[in-house]
C-alpha cells in the first residue's frame, strides 16, 4: 500500500513535467501549426541556467532567471529562425525544429560536458514529510503544488486574455481567425515564448528531481510527444489528461514490471492514434494537418 | 521502353559501377580508409530506402532504426543461435530482410492511414518500443552491451565458400592506397548498392513510381481515379524497411557486431540527416549525403569533440539554404539551364520559320 501510494506520487510528479512541456507544444501548434521537436531544448535550456543561476545566486533566483532567459532566447529563434517554416509543410518544420534541438543539445554538451549534474543541495527543502505512513521528499510536494499552480496561471492566460483566445480559436479554424482580424502572427511570439518559458521554470524546477545531462531535454520531449498525441494535439485540458495518465501509466508500471515501463507508453500511443487519432480530447480537424 | 531509354539505363548502370570502383582509392588520397568506404557504401542503402518513403509519398517516417537495427539484429542471432557451424551469409541477410519486410507490413498496415506529424510519430513510437524491448530482452540480446563477436559468415556461390574478409592481391598505387586494401567486403557491398541503385531508377521511372507521385500530390483525385492510396503507400513502406533492413543486416556481418544504438532514435535521425543534406527525391542524393557526413565525421571527429554540433549547422543550413539538397540544388541548376536553351532554341527556330 506505501509502495502504491508512493509510486502515484512519483507518477504525479513525472506525469506534471510532461503536462508543462506538453501545454506548451499544444499552445505553439494551436497559434503556429507549429510542430515544435526543439521543445525539448527549452527544457534543458532553463535546466541549465538555473543550475548556473543556482550556484551562484540560489534557488530561488534560478527560478526567476530560467523562464526568462529561455523566452528571450525563444523570441530570437522565432524572429531568426522560425519565422520562413510557419506556413511550410510539417516536414519541413519537423526537420528544421530537430535540427535546432540537436545543435542545443551539442551547444549545451559543449559548455557544460557531457556528464550529468546536480544542483547544489537544497537547503532546509532537503527533508521529507510524513502523510500517514508515507513518507515523501517534500521538495518534490512543493514541485507538484508549483506546477499546478503554474498550468492554473496558463489556464487563466489561455481563457481570459486576447492571445489565449486567438490560439483556441486559431486551434479551429486558422483561416477565419485571420479573415476576422485576429493578429496571430503578435499573438504567436508572446505564445512561443509563454511556451517556451513553461518549459524553461520546469526544467529548472525539475533537475533538483531528475538531475540533468545535454540530452535529458530530448528525452524528455520525446513522451511529451506521447502526452500530446494522447490527449489531443491542441487541446489544454488534453495536455493535462495525457500527461497524469502518461506520468501515472510509466510510474505504476514501473512498480508492477519494471522492464515493459517504457514500452507501455508508446503501446499506448499507438492504440489511440489508431482508435481515436485525434486524441483523447482532441478535436478532430486537426487530424490531417 | 525505346532504344535512347534502354541507352541511358545502361549508361546509368555503367557510370555507378564505375564511379562504385574508384570511390575506395580516391577515398583513400582524401584521407578516407576502405572500411568506411564499406560502411558508407551499406548505409547509403538505408539512406536510399528512407528516401524513397519520403520521396515519394511524402511520409516523413522518425523511425527506421526500427528496421535497420532490426535487420541487423536478426541477421546477428540467425548466425549465431540456428548456423554457429556453418555461418551462411545468403540466410543471414535474405532472413533479416524478410524480418524487416514483415515488420514493415505491420507497422505500415497502422501507420499508412495517418499523415505529417501523426505519421512520424506513429513511426517514432513503434522504434522506440522496439528499442526498449531489445535493450530489455537481455538473454537474446545481451541488452546495452550489444551483440558482439557474430560467427564471420561465409558466402556460398555454387561449390565455392567465399570469406567476405579476404583481400585483394596487393598492388601498390601511389596516393591512391594498394588494391589490398580493399576486401571482397566491399565488392560485394557495391555490387549490392549498384543493384539497388538501378533497380531504385527503375521502381521510380515505372507506372508504380507514377502513380506513388500522383498521390503525394493529389491523393484525393488519384483516388476517385481508382487508386487506393493505402495499399500504395504500404507497398512503398515495405519496400523502404526492406531496404533499409538489408542494409542493416549487412552492416551487422560486416561490423561483427550489432550495438542497441542500431535501433535508437538517433541512427532514425542520422538516415533524415544523410538524405536531407544529400537531397531527397533524388536517385544520388542519399548516397552523397551519406559519404559526406560519415566521411566528415571520421575525418573531424578525430580533431574535435563537438563534431555533432557541426553535423546539426550543416543539416540546419541545409534545410534553409538548399531545401532541395546538395544533389536536388545542383539537379535543379542543370535542368534549368537544359529547359532555358531548349526554350531558347525553340524561340529561335520559331523566330526563323517566320
Amino acid at each position: 500500500m506505501v509502495a502504491l501510494s508512493q509510486a502515484l506520487l512519483n507518477g504525479l510528479v513525472l506525469g506534471l513535467i510532461y503536462v508543462a512541456i506538453a501545454v506548451g507544444l499544444t499552445i505553439v501548434f494551436g497559434t503556429l501549426r507549429l510542430v515544435n521537436f526543439a521543445h525539448g531544448a527549452f527544457y534543458a535550456i532553463g535546466a541549465y541556467i538555473g543550475l548556473v543561476v543556482a550556484q551562484n545566486w540560489g534557488l530561488g533566483a534560478a527560478f526567476i532567471a530560467a523562464p526568462i532567459g529561455v523566452a528571450i532566447f525563444a523570441i530570437i529563434l522565432d524572429r531568426v529562425l522560425l519565422r520562413p517554416f510557419y506556413g511550410k509543410d510539417v516536414t519541413s518544420q519537423i526537420l528544421v525544429t530537430f535540427g535546432i534541438a540537436l545543435i542545443v543539445e551539442e551547444t549545451l554538451r559543449l559548455i557544460f560536458g557531457a556528464t550529468t549534474q546536480q544542483y547544489p543541495a537544497l537547503q532546509g527543502l532537503a527533508t521529507s514529510v510524513a502523510i500517514g505512513p508515507l513518507v515523501y521528499p517534500l521538495y518534490r510536494l512543493l514541485f507538484a503544488a508549483g506546477v499546478i499552480a503554474m498550468l492554473v496561471l496558463v489556464w487563466l492566460f489561455m481563457e481570459r486574455t486576447d492571445y489565449g483566445l486567438i490560439v483556441r480559436a486559431g486551434v479551429r479554424d486558422r483561416t477565419m481567425v485571420q479573415l476576422l482580424g485576429g493578429n496571430i502572427r503578435q499573438a504567436s511570439t508572446i505564445v512561443f515564448a509563454v511556451g517556451a518559458a513553461i518549459a524553461g521554470l520546469v526544467g529548472a524546477a525539475a533537475s533538483p528531481i531528475y538531475s540533468i545531462a545535454p540530452g535529458t531535454g530530448f528525452a524528455f520531449l520525446v513522451p511529451s510527444f506521447v502526452v500530446v498525441v494522447v490527449g489531443g494535439l491542441g487541446s489544454f485540458w488534453g495536455a493535462v489528461l495525457g500527461g497524469l495518465l502518461i506520468g501515472e501509466l510509466q510510474s505504476l508500471t514501473t512498480l508492477a514490471f519494471a522492464p515493459a515501463a517504457n514500452v507501455i507508453i508508446y503501446l499506448c500511443m499507438a492504440l489511440v492514434l489508431l482508435l481515436r487519432p485525434q486524441g483523447l480530447l482532441g478535436e478532430s480537424e486537426v487530424i490531417r494537418q | 521502353m525505346n532504344v535512347s531509354q534502354r541507352g541511358a539505363g545502361v549508361r546509368f548502370a555503367l557510370f555507378t559501377l564505375a564511379g562504385l570502383a574508384l570511390f575506395p582509392f580516391i577515398f583513400h588520397a582524401i584521407d578516407g580508409y576502405a572500411g568506411l568506404a564499406t560502411q558508407i557504401v551499406i548505409v547509403s542503402i538505408a539512406s536510399i530506402g528512407f528516401n524513397f518513403l519520403l520521396g515519394y509519398t511524402g511520409l516523413l517516417s522518425y523511425g527506421h532504426a526500427m528496421f535497420y537495427g532490426g535487420g541487423g539484429y536478426v541477421a546477428a542471432l540467425l548466425l549465431i543461435r540456428l548456423m554457429p557451424q556453418h555461418p551462411n551469409l545468403w540466410l543471414a541477410v535474405i532472413g533479416a530482410t524478410l524480418a524487416a519486410t514483415i515488420l514493415a507490413l505491420l507497422v505500415g498496415a497502422l501507420a499508412v492511414r495517418l499523415y505529417g506529424i501523426y505519421f512520424a510519430l506513429l513511426t517514432l513510437a513503434f522504434a522506440q518500443m522496439i528499442y526498449f524491448v531489445v535493450e530489455q530482452a537481455q538473454d537474446w540480446t545481451n541488452g546495452d552491451d550489444g551483440l558482439q563477436s557474430i560467427p564471420a559468415a561465409l558466402l556460398p556461390i555454387g561449390p565455392y565458400s567465399i570469406d567476405l574478409g579476404t583481400a585483394l592481391p596487393p598492388l601498390a598505387l601511389g596516393p591512391f592506397g594498394n588494391l589490398s586494401d580493399i576486401k571482397l567486403w566491399y565488392i560485394v557491398s557495391a555490387l549490392a548498392l549498384c543493384g539497388v541503385m538501378i533497380g531504385m531508377r527503375a521502381l521510380t521511372r515505372s507506372q508504380f513510381g507514377e502513380v506513388l507521385t500522383a498521390i503525394r500530390e493529389n491523393e484525393e483525385r488519384s483516388s476517385l481515379i481508382g487508386f487506393n492510396a493505402a495499399a500504395y503507400r504500404l507497398a512503398a513502406f515495405a519496400i523502404s524497411g526492406a531496404l533499409t533492413g538489408f542494409a542493416g543486416a549487412l552492416r551487422a556481418l560486416y561490423d561483427g557486431s550489432v550495438a542497441v544504438e542500431s535501433v535508437g532514435i538517433e541512427r532514425s535521425g542520422s538516415l533524415v540527416i544523410y538524405t536531407i543534406v544529400g537531397g531527397v527525391q533524388t536517385l544520388l542524393g542519399p548516397v552523397l549525403g551519406t559519404g559526406l557526413i560519415m566521411y566528415l565525421e571520421a575525418v573531424l571527429s578525430a580533431h574535435i569533440s563537438y563534431w555533432r554540433l557541426v553535423e546539426g549547422v550543416i543539416f540546419v543550413a541545409v534545410i534553409i539554404f538548399l531545401p532541395a539538397g546538395i544533389v536536388g540544388t545542383i539537379a535543379k541548376r542543370f535542368s534549368g539551364r537544359a529547359k532555358d536553351r531548349a526554350l531558347l532554341a525553340k524561340s529561335v527556330s520559331t523566330g526563323s520559320s517566320k
